[in-house]
């Protein structure tokens, strides 16, 4: 295995109904101007792998892991109705970066502890399965979890049994888009340029248009 | 809509910038002016009595003692330095030069940079440190070759050189510190607004992963102002400089091979690897630390593999301080060259270069290796023909010279210098521009290897004892010796013949 450590980076995006429209066009311009700027990053195109899993009433991972220099991003589209299986969302996500992870052993090196990105509009429909799998996602050794509560409807609150860090956006708008994912690129970048500190990640300032939720 | 914010600035000066933040670094937001010769940077914490005291002595009494003096012209090309600074919506900014063109990138990736679209970017350093970045993303290009990268290496040894013997240490050198431009062999130093001023001012910044000093790492945990903490310094400096120059001419990290301290926490076997366990990926008696290549993508080779391109192909000089950095002082601080040892050497090495036959050869150049059969450790290509080696001699005591350790290869187009002929000459950011021009040059003709003197006016052939004034030319045997000048420190060169 390479010398060099992956640092794995893993968005989990909300694509139940109501983010039908501008929300989801928005999300993928986004998701565009995301790549663009971390392959110009030259720390990033060196460590960071990929991926993008979506959830409505079902679960789907548009973006398997993938070397950042050979993602192909997908288009995200929406039902026109349709839960939001959060919950259920995150046990398969978990599931999944257990079997992902390379851990260390004596001939190789591991990963890097990997980043979660969650971006929701609304509440989690399946409130057993998030309310099980919440503890869960806390205690599993990501770098750093980040969730985004996008929309007026969106429950931040609801969030913070996650993650302490929990941004949220006051509209749907392409501006609020461009500017959180801007957000996610400077958040991965300063990670593949500072792991291997001996400090935490620190998250860089958001742009206005985001206010963290402390 | 974005406004012009104007301001007058600690010198007096006016300060214009437009009202939108361009980018965000660690602790700073920057904003530029409306022509883009210079931005604005804005501290985000609110900064203290210290903190001022600081910046205004960067920007004035400290930047005057470097800029100020015989050489402060040549030494602009080589730092981006704070000029004054503002004071604006209770923030404190530092006002700072913009950088050359030929720090932006001009043609970027591969691809006609379709591949990751960096045109006009910053040349970051890291971008030219990675066998990877090199092979895969970046256009040819822009990649310098092996006497561009030298040079390279040579402008970052001379800014450090320069600083340290001002009193002064960078603290955060690193490939984000340091702009690079392989493809002409500049180099500069950025964010130089948190110099440390040893027993004035601390540090403010840990330092860059890939750069920590060892001993930083291993006490990063240690409080601040414990007496076993180590924080950055000119000796910390020592190490990231060493990294510096180890990355730009093999393209790989001195310190991350595949020894794995920790099989459980990424973090901590991190720590150990860069900390108290560091251990040189080349060490000749401790292999465990080697980069396996079962595991090397096919862009990292060949400068991943350490068998085929080991660090003494960058020559004896630089060899010699690469093991005193990473094998005797990579735990002993106090052993690790200094700044102006690395720009010696690196002076001394350009004097070994010689270039490869192979026109197709992506390095171009490579260091001699010694030996009477050279070839270029990078294509393989054997050197085919007479190679006239000077070794250079000085003189201490009427009528009696001593190597000096200094070689000079002769190929054409190869000059000799005032620096060669007198060891008093040092080329640094002090040679007059009589002193830069070139005394003489080496020429083949009918299979034979001449020195042609320009412009010495006691050069002589010692053996057949003739002076060969400006305008002659010498050929060059093994065996033959030239005296360059009867001026005090003039050097005498005795030739070698190696190749065939």
């Amino acid at each position: 295995m390479s010398s060099s450590r992956r640092l794995p980076v893993y968005l989990l995006i909300d694509t139940s109904g109501s983010m039908r429209g501008e929300p989801v066009e928005s999300v993928n311009v986004g998701l565009r101007a995301l790549q663009t700027s971390l392959r110009q990053n030259p720390y990033a195109i060196e460590t960071v792998h990929l991926s993008i899993t979506t959830f409505d009433s079902l679960i789907k991972d548009v973006l398997p892991l993938t070397a950042l220099e050979d993602v192909v991003m997908p288009e995200i589209v929406c039902p026109n109705s349709g839960a939001t299986l959060l919950g259920e969302a995150l046990a398969h996500l978990l599931a999944r970066v257990n079997v992902e992870l390379r851990h260390s052993t004596p001939e190789h090196k591991g990963d890097w502890a990997p980043l979660l990105f969650i971006m929701t509009d609304g509440k989690p429909t399946d409130t057993l399965a998030y309310s099980e799998v919440a503890p869960r996602v806390r205690a599993f050794p990501f770098g750093s979890v980040i969730a985004c509560a996008a929309g007026p409807k969106a429950d931040p609150a609801g969030l913070r049994t996650l993650t302490d860090k929990v941004v949220s956006l006051d509209t749907m708008d392409s501006a609020a888009f461009t500017a959180f994912f801007q957000w996610v690129s400077s958040t991965v970048t300063s990670g593949s340029m500072s792991v291997g500190a001996a400090t935490s990640l620190s998250l860089p300032p958001p742009p206005p248009e985001i206010n963290v939720v402390l | 809509m974005t406004s012009i914010v104007t301001l007058k600035a600690s010198d007096g000066s006016q300060i214009r910038f437009v009202d939108e933040r361009k980018a965000s670094g660690g602790l700073k937001d920057v904003f530029f002016s409306p022509d883009r010769d210079y931005v604005v940077a804005f501290y985000r914490d609110k900064m203290d009595v210290v903190g001022r005291e600081r910046l205004a002595l960067i920007t004035g009494t400290y930047r005057e003692r470097i800029f100020n003096q015989e050489g402060g012209d040549y030494l602009k090309k080589l730092f981006v330095w704070p000029t004054a600074t503002v004071e604006y919506d209770n923030r404190t900014g530092v006002v700072v030069p913009f950088f050359d063109k030929d720090f932006f990138f001009r043609y970027g990736s591969r691809d006609d940079d379709r591949l990751l679209g960096i045109r006009n970017r910053e040349k970051e350093g890291k971008w030219f440190a990675s066998a990877k970045n090199r092979a895969k993303f970046l256009d040819p290009r822009e990649l310098g070759d092996g006497m561009t990268q030298l040079k390279t290496c040579l402008m970052i040894a001379r800014a450090v050189r320069r600083l340290h013997t001002a009193g002064l240490a960078h603290s955060d050198l690193s490939y984000k510190n340091v702009l690079l431009d392989p493809s002409s062999g500049r180099a500069c130093l950025i964010d130089l607004d948190g110099l440390v001023v040893p027993g004035k001012f601390p540090p403010d910044v840990a330092g860059t992963p890939d750069f920590f000093a060892p001993e930083v790492v291993a006490t990063a945990k240690l409080d601040r102002h414990d007496p076993q903490r180590f924080l950055p310094s000119r000796l910390t400096d020592q190490h990231a400089l060493a990294v510096l120059i180890y990355m730009n001419l093999l393209f790989r990290h001195p310190l991350k091979g595949d020894k794995v301290h920790d099989m459980n926490d990424t973090q901590r076997d991190e720590d150990l690897a860069m900390g108290e366990r560091a251990l040189f990926i080349e060490h000749p008696a401790d292999p465990s630390n080697r980069v396996r290549l079962a595991g090397v993508s096919p862009a990292e080779l060949p400068w991943k593999d350490t068998a085929k391109l080991p660090y003494t192909i960058t020559g004896p000089y630089l060899s010699s301080l690469i093991q005193d950095a990473f094998i005797d002082g990579l735990h002993r601080p106090d052993s690790r060259p200094t700044a102006d040892q690395w720009e010696s050497a690196l002076v001394k090495t350009m004097d070994l270069l010689q270039p490869c036959q192979n026109p197709n050869c992506l390095q171009k150049w490579f260091v001699f290796d010694n030996s009477t059969k050279p070839r270029c450790p990078h294509c393989g290509t054997p050197f085919r023909g007479k190679l006239p080696i000077l070794n250079l001699y000085s003189s201490y005591r009427e009528g009696n010279f001593r190597p000096d350790n200094h070689r000079l290869m002769v190929y054409s187009g190869q000059s000799v210098f005032s620096w060669h002929a007198n060891r008093l000459v040092f080329p640094n950011e002090r040679l007059s521009s009589a002193q830069a021009k070139r005394v003489g040059y080496f020429v083949q003709h009918g299979g034979e290897w001449y020195f042609v003197n320009e412009t010495l006016p006691g050069l002589r052939d010692v053996r057949n004892n003739l002076a060969v004034p400006p305008g002659g030319k010498v050929k060059l045997e093994d065996g033959a010796q030239l005296l360059f000048s009867e001026e005090n420190g003039g050097r005498l060169c005795a030739v070698q013949m190696a190749g065939q």
